[in-house]
């Protein structure tokens, strides 16, 4: 029982407490509210509020957590109670949130996240923001100037990036958010009235045959209403990517604090995560067509902490968007012994191409095939796609490579969509050397370098098509190099 | 161990300093268990495709047709279980574990000793009786982080994870 005052959270934090457990029922009210007519169900309903409150009243009454010299104690629990001490140098990520609600209080949610496992080792729900700044900072020292906390020092951190408006924009015309929330809503819809979709289609295609119908147009008045739909809907998705790139990024900062890396941004719900800067497993580089077209790129990273699936708070972007130039001084910055980019590349087996090209090949044969059983000659059109899936691989085949130096193992791939992803050897897990029959014949095979936290979205870090006794010594002599590097987190 | 490059030979990458240190073939005794396992994996899957194919295009049933698939089924798979029992290999050196599988579908996974988590033993009632095991060696990683073994001598396995756990205990101690 070394020092350290017994704090309590926020003395509002009922109320995100109780929020947080109305989200989860938010829908069962509502339809209860609306379409259960009768006093009995509101009467349940209310009943069901009231325990809520009495539970979260009750949580805040048994939540208290108390600071010592190197970890952070918590006790919790309605019931069954819990001490959990979580030491300092455990802690990778803390994520601050704050939502508008939270703003108006002045207060922060927290989580303390370590690597692996499914969730956070503590969720502080809600810390005055003063108090979550100073809890942050003081993982940041670990814990070692415990009188820092009081004064917490904001603004000691060096700025290494900042999105003002005109970047956000294009970050918004760039990404294909939108796309994902207008899915998200059409799923959405679909679960609360499984009729809706089917009745609005149905409407739809009623009231269209009745206007095609009685009006008689061309074959060219029908294609420039479609190209005017597709635009519309084209329009209407950039319009919903740039509003939400600006309600998600809007003050975007990446500064450094001492070890450690923060993010903050968010036009309503301020989000501020942080994590050291050497828990940073692989980066990826990404280079669309649109940001070719704007001369930007996107630098994202790994990190090896819990990360829920639905919100994604730990650090995964280090730039959403910059300048090239921009994304490789930041990779030097972060990785001061790499040197970045790679000043050689080494390219990949010399047939590579014709091996890449193999989907699009059979794609095509497949699609000629099913054209000819239905038109006849007609259907050999579908081999004109051919061309263009060979050409696609050899551009593909031509600028893909990879770079191996003392530190650092990048793999570049794409022609149309580029992407540069790398780790440092001491971040390599397990490695694999895969060879299919195909690659068997054409003396080729692929080499998997397996990193933490690269789940979901992110790729394998891989080396695709290698000679194969090229592949083999890689293998062999990246596995003699991590057996020689013990592991750091 | 920091030794000579290590040379990049067919059979295996670094040059075998004990005779420990040699890709290793599986238990003899695994070798029934695996053409056992994987043809009653084939015979049971052809005898439902066949039933349920036969039920539904061909009007009157050739009641021979569901026992002669399977029985096909499980010539073939005791004959793949038989290769993947060959070409099964596994090596514990001072850089750590390797095992290759597969000659069509070729993989050659290596765990660093550094990178070991953790170390699990299985043994199922099969495996108990033919003193065998089942090794998974677990690493931080994400997609290859359960690299698994089975058809090992059970001392072989208790042996690979004492190893195998005090090379990571070592790398313990040098962090911080």
């Amino acid at each position: 029982m070394t020092g350290g005052d017994v704090r309590r959270l926020h003395p509002m934090s009922w109320l995100f407490v109780l929020l947080q457990q109305l989200k989860q029922f938010v829908i069962p009210l509502i339809v209860l509210l609306f379409l259960g007519r009768g006093d009995r169900n509101q009467l349940w309903s209310l009943i069901a509020v009231i325990a809520l409150v009495v539970v979260a009243l009750w949580r805040y009454l048994t939540f208290r957590y108390r600071i010592t010299g190197d970890s952070v104690i918590i006790d919790s629990g309605v019931l069954q109670r819990s001490r959990r001490q979580v030491p300092f140098s455990r802690i990778h990520n803390v994520a601050i949130h704050q939502s508008l609600l939270h703003r108006l209080f002045g207060v922060a949610e927290v989580r303390l996240e370590s690597a692996g496992g499914e969730k956070p080792e503590a969720e502080m729900r809600v810390l005055r923001l003063a108090d979550a700044i100073a809890l942050e900072a003081l993982v940041r020292r670990r814990g070692a100037i415990p009188q820092a906390a009081v004064a917490p020092p904001m603004d000691d951190g060096t700025l290494l990036l900042a999105l003002p408006a005109a970047e956000v924009l294009r970050l918004g015309l760039i990404s294909n958010r939108g796309l994902v929330v207008l899915g998200g809503l059409a799923v959405t819809v679909s679960q609360l009235n499984p009729q809706l979709p089917n009745d609005v289609s149905i409407r739809w295609g009623k009231a269209l045959s009745l206007f095609f119908g009685s009006h008689h147009f061309s074959v060219a008045d029908y294609a420039m209403a479609g190209t005017a739909l597709v635009l519309a809907f084209v329009v209407l998705l950039r319009l919903f990517s740039l509003l939400l790139a600006l309600l998600q990024y809007w003050g975007f900062r990446l500064e450094e604090h001492g070890r450690r890396l923060t993010v903050e941004r968010g036009l309503f719900t301020r989000l501020r995560t942080s994590a050291p800067r050497r828990r940073i497993q692989a980066f990826t580089l990404h280079e669309g067509v649109l940001h070719r077209l704007l001369r930007r790129r996107t630098l994202d990273v790994d990190s090896a902490v819990a990360d829920d699936r639905n919100d994604r708070r730990s650090l995964r972007e280090l730039a959403p968007i910059a300048t090239p130039a921009t994304c490789d001084a930041l990779v030097r910055h972060v990785l001061p012994g790499a040197t970045w980019p790679p000043a050689h590349w080494h390219l990949l087996h010399p047939r590579a191409w014709w091996r890449l090209s193999l989907p699009g090949s059979v794609f095509s044969l497949l699609l000629a095939t099913g054209l000819c059983w239905r038109f006849g000659a007609w259907g050999l059109c579908g081999l004109s796609w051919l061309p263009w899936a060979v050409f696609v691989a050899r551009q593909h085949a031509r600028r893909a490579g990879y770079a191996i130096d003392e530190c650092l193992v990048s793999v570049r791939a794409g022609w149309w969509s580029r992407q540069w992803r790398f780790a440092e050897l001491d971040k390599l897990q397990a490695l694999q050397l895969r060879q299919s029959p195909l690659d068997r014949r054409l003396g080729m095979a692929s080499l998997w370098l397996d990193t933490a936290g690269a789940g979901g979205s992110s790729e394998a870090l891989r080396i695709r098509y290698l000679p194969l006794q090229e592949a083999r010594a890689l293998h062999a002599r990246l596995g003699h190099e991590i057996a020689r590097r013990p592991l750091h987190w | 161990m920091s030794g000579p490059i290590p040379g990049t030979t067919e059979t295996g990458a670094i040059e075998a300093a004990t005779p420990d240190n040699d890709w290793q073939a599986l238990s003899p005794r695994a070798r029934l268990l695996f053409i056992a396992g994987t043809a009653t994996g084939f015979a049971l899957s052809a005898a439902l495709g066949s039933t349920v194919f036969g039920f539904t295009l061909v009007p009157a049933l050739l009641w021979w047709a569901p026992p002669a698939c399977a029985l096909l089924a499980a010539a073939f798979g005791g004959w793949l279980g038989d290769r993947r029992y060959r070409n099964t290999r596994w090596i514990l050196d001072g850089d750590g574990f390797g095992l290759r599988r597969g000659r069509l579908w070729h993989s050659d996974t290596r765990v660093p000793g550094s990178r070991v988590q953790h170390i699990d033993i299985r043994r199922g009632p099969l495996e108990r009786h033919f003193r065998l095991a089942t090794l998974v060696i677990h690493t931080a990683g994400t997609r290859h982080s359960e690299v698994s073994v089975s058809g090992l001598d059970a001392g072989d396995a208790e042996r690979l994870r004492d190893r195998l756990a005090r090379q990571t205990n070592d790398d313990d101690d040098d962090l911080e």
